[in-house]
């Protein structure tokens, strides 16, 4: 079968604002379908990435496909939702006429889908826009980016300024896209944002992409603690030098480890005595993230 | 009319509303002080020459036959103020093109938009002009009505003629600052150099009778072209209207390319 054109290609795709470095060496491939977080904090290069990806701005070396094609040509931009993460909505123009100027140069959006989709995240379009305040210009943003049903949409920091009820409509709204088959590219400062509606995360930091993970294998290899009670004393050997537990503590009758990855082995030694409790923290990828982002910290002060 | 076109012109709407109101009265208070001129000719004239040393007399033009229509007509339109006017609100649309909205933020969407950035650039010079000539008609029929009305004498060709070349010396300046806004995104430096462009033009233009190295300079002053050929008194200067038409095409182009070539917003 005929691989299906990538979302996205890039190959070390390089931005240097001057001498200051915005990405460097970006490969990525974003495929049709998936909903893709990119990670890493303020200032990292994930807007770097996305406005090279709108020719916003120009790469300084490497190359980057959008949907196909070079980002130069305007056309494809039609089929684009765009986000940014610093939307500047002002003027006395309301809302409303501007969406509808948006939708014009776009080709169009179906009937009633504004309205649609400014009910379902409560934005008033009446208003002025430059007396909305953050929440809504961003209710507006979302709108703008979702209307015209676009293939690939681009989300800058989609959450921000966003309550949580609003926060959580938005999510369905990217998970119908997925159902769809559209493609998600979203940013985020915060794993915890994205890591239940995307399928594979990015993590940028300090202008390079450090990791490029499966969010359910990230959630495999995720650190958890667990807890095991029985209805008597524990040998400790039965536990000892298991596959993947560490920071075993066996006490009497319960047991106390972390688990990396599977916890198969733990189980199958545990099935041989009879277990009356067990606890089992939800895996926190926040962890994982943190690693990467440490072990970066370290690099730079080894070079440093 | 374009999309873009039509959606700047909607951005402009207020300011050129402000404009227009306030380049109409500018020019019909003027024109209308025409009857009192005409009654005392000999004390306003020497008011004029005793009022202003020498050097700012020449700034201003002369402020020679200002008893007569086309003198007046000269002397309080088209010499200073409304120019200066003129070219103010020109260059603050200029800058609304590309380097005002830039600087907000909002051009980010609009460079997103499926519209080609060279496209983009020249559908915002189109309102540009199409905004500068609202202003230039509208401030062309209070002169033609009001001159008519305080019998001003002078042919309704030759006030054409004035208007517009004035019409391009403003699309000119607005053009300066649309440019040097495209090019580098700064509505500060986009205002001071068109800004200091006039000021520079104008003073070398009012000068160039006396200093020989001004002569030479004048080549490049916009008002050369626009007041050499006197229109008021000569009609319409093709010659040095063309020029001008050609200086804004130039800068225009060179807008469009060089805002298709750079980074936006950063």
């Amino acid at each position: 079968m005929r691989r299906m054109t990538a979302v996205v290609e890039t190959e070390g795709l390089t931005k240097f604002y001057g001498k200051r470095r915005g990405l460097e060496d970006l490969t990525l491939e974003i495929r049709p379908g998936e909903v893709f977080g990119y990670l890493g904090p303020n200032g990292a290069g994930k807007t770097t990435t996305i406005r090279l990806l709108l020719d916003v701005i120009r790469p300084t070396r490497g190359s980057v496909r959008v949907l196909g094609v070079d980002p130069r040509e305007a056309g494809i931009r039609s089929r684009i939702g765009y986000l940014p993460g610093e939307l500047a909505l002002e003027g006395r123009e309301r809302a409303s006429e501007y969406l509808r100027f948006l939708a014009g140069v776009r080709g169009g959006v179906a009937k009633g889908r504004i309205e649609l989709l400014a009910e379902r995240l409560e934005a008033d379009l009446s208003v002025k826009m430059g007396q909305l305040s953050k929440g809504n210009k961003q209710k507006v943003g979302l709108i703008q980016a979702f209307m015209h049903d676009p293939e690939f949409l681009i989300l800058d920091e989609p959450t921000s300024g966003l309550d949580p009820l609003v926060q959580q409509e938005f999510l369905s709204m990217v998970r119908e896209a997925r159902t769809a088959g559209r493609t998600v590219l979203m940013s985020s400062h915060v794993l915890a944002e994205v890591e239940h509606v995307s399928d594979r995360v990015g993590i940028v930091r300090g202008g390079r992409l450090v990791a490029v993970e499966d969010v359910a294998a990230l959630r495999e290899k995720a650190v958890r603690r667990v807890e095991l009670h029985f209805d008597a004393p524990v040998p400790e050997e039965a536990f000892r030098d298991l596959p993947g537990v560490r920071d075993l503590k066996v006490e009497g009758a319960s047991v106390h480890c972390t688990i990396d990855g599977r916890p198969d082995a733990l189980i199958k030694a545990a099935a041989r005595f009879t277990v009356v409790h067990m606890v089992s923290a939800e895996p926190d990828l926040e962890e994982i993230f943190l690693t990467y982002y440490s072990e970066d910290v370290h690099h730079a002060h080894v070079g440093a | 009319m374009p999309m873009l076109v039509r959606k700047t012109l909607r951005d402009y709407r207020r300011a050129l509303i402000g404009w227009t109101i306030g380049i109409c009265v500018f020019t019909g208070l003027y024109t209308s002080f025409f009857p009192q001129m005409r009654e005392n000719p000999d004390f306003y004239n020497q008011a004029a020459l005793a009022k202003y040393p020498d050097s700012v007399r020449k700034l201003m033009g002369g402020l020679e036959n200002i008893s007569t229509g086309t003198g007046f007509l000269q002397a309080v339109v088209y010499q200073l103020f409304v120019p200066l006017l003129f070219i103010m609100c020109a260059v603050m649309l200029g800058n609304k093109a590309i380097a005002a909205p830039e600087e907000a933020g909002t051009l980010e969407l609009t460079v997103t938009l499926p519209v080609d950035r060279k496209r983009l650039v020249l559908e915002r010079f189109a309102a540009l002009a199409l905004g500068l000539l609202v202003v230039a008609v509208a401030s062309l029929a209070v002169v033609v009505v009001l001159g008519s009305a305080v019998g001003l004498g002078v042919p309704f060709g030759r006030i054409l003629a004035a208007h517009t070349g004035l019409y391009l010396l403003v699309l000119f300046f607005g053009t300066v600052a649309l440019t040097v806004g495209a090019a580098t995104g700064r509505k500060a430096l986009a205002m001071s150099v068109a800004g200091g462009y006039a000021v520079a033009g104008y003073v070398v233009n009012a000068m160039s009778a006396d200093v020989e190295v001004m002569r030479w300079l004048n080549n490049l002053s916009p008002f050369h072209y626009y007041s050499e050929g006197n229109p008021l008194v000569n009609g319409l200067q093709v010659g040095d209207d063309l020029v001008l038409l050609a200086a804004a095409a130039v800068l225009a182009l060179t807008a469009v390319l060089s805002f298709d070539r750079r980074d936006v917003g950063v």
